[in-house]
């Protein structure tokens, strides 16, 4: 038994002269729902594409349940589900199609992966989808399909890229539950969100990502601690910690001043 | 909104159309953090960029291509053949209009399934403007055909007549064409695309498909066939127009295209006009108020494209939701037939093999035996035409190979699993072979080898592309088209080797029996070779 089920450790990502990660560390152990919490183009996707085992970082490592995701990618992907932000799918297979596949590749039993698929679907409603092709179902529903393939085989780390985007409440409660379920049954979810709401109830730790590195990370409290802000909301945290406090107070007040007063409209 | 300014803004949806349309086709090829070597795309910019230097390559390709199939039935008026141009006409008229038809279904997937920009409907634009700028934006698709088929058509026509009022009737017949041709692609397009594939999948759909699969198969070999056997149709059809049997020639008067081409053809001739030809005129007529229907149509087509294909999910009823299993090569294979075989392209394909086979054995039918060449020829062209299928297989995965990227798969396995559908595809090629050499005597016994040892090649081969394409990124500035090239190559030198070898031993020897055994002795090494370098991938 591993006690971290991930360990990222010093990741660097470029894409050119762009630095998508700048030697990000972070931790997540069973029983616990990590959520990354950084704004648009933080380094939340990267991070968890680099995990998934879809990009290689430019140096560092990751593990997954003591697998590395680079040198043994075959291992550590059997310990992984994953969600991306916008689903990534075979479009033009149907959902059975596509759970064929997987569980073919994933080499699962019969028996148990159908009762689980049947369980699932029928908890996301997309049981009359399932001869569908995906790529004409709507963007929730082709979510809910990829929420099940990340689910079917109960893998121990789910790697969540902005889970909720696109869901219903009624799914979006339904996966809050699963995700509790799994944790309690020694699971570990590496989530990314950057809405604060979502990361405050759903998250047993934050690690607030900004410019590719972990600038804070620990539940509430620990961040309150951390930015000297001893009541405030997640929200308030975070803008001190990112230092975006300042800046987004003189944007707010200059579009207070001009935006609906502009007489060019 | 003027024309002129929804043109120039129909610009940006195309771009986007042939941008989603790239994308799609040939994003994410290589194995990513599996292949050794590989890197990810340099950046959306150079994407996008690139993305649409493709598609205008590929736009310009067709074109000349186009071109040059819209001037060819006119060689022998202009070699000096006496006869008149109706049927010359009429034929130029058939190719380009299939051909625009062709390239049309080929590259509007994108734009039937999604719309060329729904964010143009959310823009404070009337309803019929934005209609016409999608309209225009998918007329940009086939421009450079219908102008470049046209231009060669009234070229040739007033080249050949020296008649101005023939070239004005030919622009008159071409523009028509081509309003029939890009009306006819979006109905195709609108067909396969949202009735078949936006429908339910079941047996009856599964049957739907390859029915049209089939059908499409057909066209594509009538035009070829068209298109071959154009000195012998041309003086044929003009006999039959210029003939005293009024009845054969009323009724053609009416068909389409022939009503343009004997048009045409009759404006060439004086204002002497036989019933024939009037009644050629008449249902030009008629047809240029088709094509008045047609465009009418279409821009109300396109309109509604833009408003993209909702989630089909209607079929309440269904509650079965029993998942089958299978190896992870055969659930590899199946995921990839069942992708391929949802697109025209990429599904016709897998039919060539065995089709180019069996034109080269028809064109040898009339020889008393089955001579080892003929075999050795019909098999390597084959194979060789088979070796587009690793490519075709590689890149249908399109972006949805990410999914496959997060699985726990080796390398070997995809490779194995691709490279045992172009195998079989491969499979009636040889099939089509050794019926016809239980029809004629063969020349050699030993010469029953050769499709025997063309499956090795031919499964090695594949496997070779396949793990190039998979292995290696695309690096530097060489384009994506050259190194696909490279790597095609590596497979086909693969399937040459062994058929070498037979004519370098044949030629030495005058041995059959040496020449076919050691060919299969150096496919079979061949494969082994390949099939180790895979495995430990």
């Amino acid at each position: 038994m591993v006690d971290q089920l991930i360990e990222a450790r010093g990741l660097t990502k470029t894409y050119g002269s762009f630095g998508a990660l700048d030697g990000l560390s972070l931790a997540v152990m069973p029983g616990e729902i990590y959520g990354l919490l950084g704004p648009n183009g933080a380094g939340k996707t990267t991070t968890l594409r680099i995990t998934a085992g879809l990009i290689e970082p430019t140096t560092g490592s990751v593990a997954v349940s003591g697998f590395d995701a680079t040198k043994d990618p075959v291992q550590a992907k059997a310990q992984i589900g994953y969600v991306a932000e916008i689903p990534i799918l075979y479009e033009s297979l149907t959902p059975r199609e596509l759970l064929e596949f997987e569980a073919s590749v994933r080499g699962l039993a019969k028996d148990p992966m159908n009762r689980r698929a049947r369980q699932l679907a029928e908890a996301f409603e997309v049981v009359s989808a399932f001869d569908t092709p995906i790529a004409t179902l709507s963007m929730g529903t082709k979510q809910k399909v990829a929420i099940i393939a990340a689910l079917l085989h109960q893998p121990p780390v789910l790697l969540l890229d902005e889970p909720l985007n696109s869901l219903d409440a009624r799914s979006s409660r339904i996966l809050k539950e699963l995700l509790s379920l799994h944790v309690q049954r020694g699971g570990a979810v590496l989530f990314s969100t950057h809405v604060m709401e979502i990361a405050q109830r759903l998250c047993s730790r934050i690690g607030i990502i900004f410019r590719g590195k972990i600038v804070a990370e620990g539940d509430l409290d620990q961040l309150r601690a951390r930015a000297g802000e001893k009541d405030a909301t997640l929200e308030e945290v975070f803008m001190k910690l990112t230092n975006e406090a300042t800046e987004v107070e003189s944007t707010v007040r200059a579009l207070r001043e001009s935006f609906f007063d502009d007489e060019d409209r | 909104m003027k024309t002129a300014d929804a043109w120039r803004l129909s610009a940006i949806p195309y771009s986007e159309m042939a941008f989603r349309s790239i994308l799609q086709n040939s994003s994410n090829m290589w194995w990513g953090s599996f292949g050794r070597g590989s890197s990810e795309a340099s950046g959306r910019e150079d994407l996008v960029k690139r993305a649409l230097r493709i598609a205008r390559f590929d736009k310009l390709v067709v074109t000349v291509f186009v071109m040059v199939a819209a001037a060819a039935p006119f060689l022998p008026q202009v070699l000096g053949a006496s006869y008149g141009i109706s049927a010359s006409v009429t034929l130029s008229l058939a190719v380009s209009f299939a051909l625009i038809v062709l390239y049309g279904v080929q590259t509007l997937s994108s734009f039937v399934t999604s719309g060329p920009s729904p964010v143009l409907s959310t823009l404070p634009l009337m309803r019929e403007d934005v209609s016409l700028v999608n309209l225009l934006s998918f007329v940009r698709t086939s421009d450079y055909l219908v102008v470049g088929s046209v231009a060669c058509q009234i070229f040739f026509v007033s080249l050949v007549t020296g008649s101005a009022l023939s070239g004005l009737f030919m622009l008159l017949a071409g523009a028509v064409n081509s309003v029939m041709g890009v009306g006819a692609a979006l109905w195709l397009s609108s067909v396969f695309y949202r009735n078949l594939l936006g429908s339910k999948q079941g047996k009856r759909g599964g049957v739907l498909r390859l029915g049209l699969l089939l059908a499409w198969g057909v066209v594509v070999l009538g035009i070829g066939i068209l298109f071959a056997g154009a000195g012998y149709l041309i003086p044929l059809v003009q006999n039959v127009l210029a003939s005293p049997d009024a009845l054969t020639g009323s009724i053609l008067s009416l068909v389409y295209p022939f009503s343009l081409g004997i048009g045409v053809g009759s404006t060439a001739q004086g204002f002497a006009l036989t019933s024939v030809e009037r009644l050629a005129l008449g249902g030009t007529v008629v047809y240029l108020l088709i094509a008045v229907a047609v465009s009418r149509w279409g821009m109300s087509s396109v309109a509604s494209f833009s408003e993209g294909v909702s989630g089909a999910t209607g079929g309440a009823r269904n509650r079965d939701t029993s998942v089958p299993l299978h190896e992870p090569v055969t659930a590899y294979a199946l995921k990839d037939l069942r992708a391929a075989s949802s697109n025209l392209t990429s599904a016709f394909l897998f039919t060539l093999p065995a089709f180019e086979t069996l034109v080269i054995l028809l064109i040898r039918a009339f020889l008393p035996t089955l001579g080892a060449s003929t075999i050795l020829v019909a098999m390597t062209l084959g194979g060789m035409v088979s070796l587009v299928l690793p490519l075709v297989l590689v890149t249908t995965e399109g972006t949805g190979f990410d999914f496959a990227k997060t699985m726990p798969l080796r390398m070997k396995t995809i490779v194995f699993s691709k490279a045992l559908i172009s195998t079989a595809v491969f499979l009636p090629a040889a099939a089509v072979v050794y019926i016809e050499g239980l029809l004629k005597p063969l020349a050699s016994p030993f010469s029953i080898v050769i499709p025997l040892a063309s499956i090795l090649a031919v499964a090695a081969a594949s496997m070779l592309e396949i793990r190039l394409f998979l292995g290696f990124a695309p690096r530097g500035r060489a384009t994506f088209a050259l190194q696909e090239f490279a790597r095609m190559a590596a497979g086909a030198g693969v399937v040459l080797l062994p058929a070498t070898i037979y004519v370098v031993i044949y030629i030495l020897t005058f041995n059959h029996a040496l020449a076919a055994g050691t060919m299969a002795a150096a496919a079979s090494a061949e494969l082994l070779a390949i099939a180790g370098f895979v495995h430990r991938s």
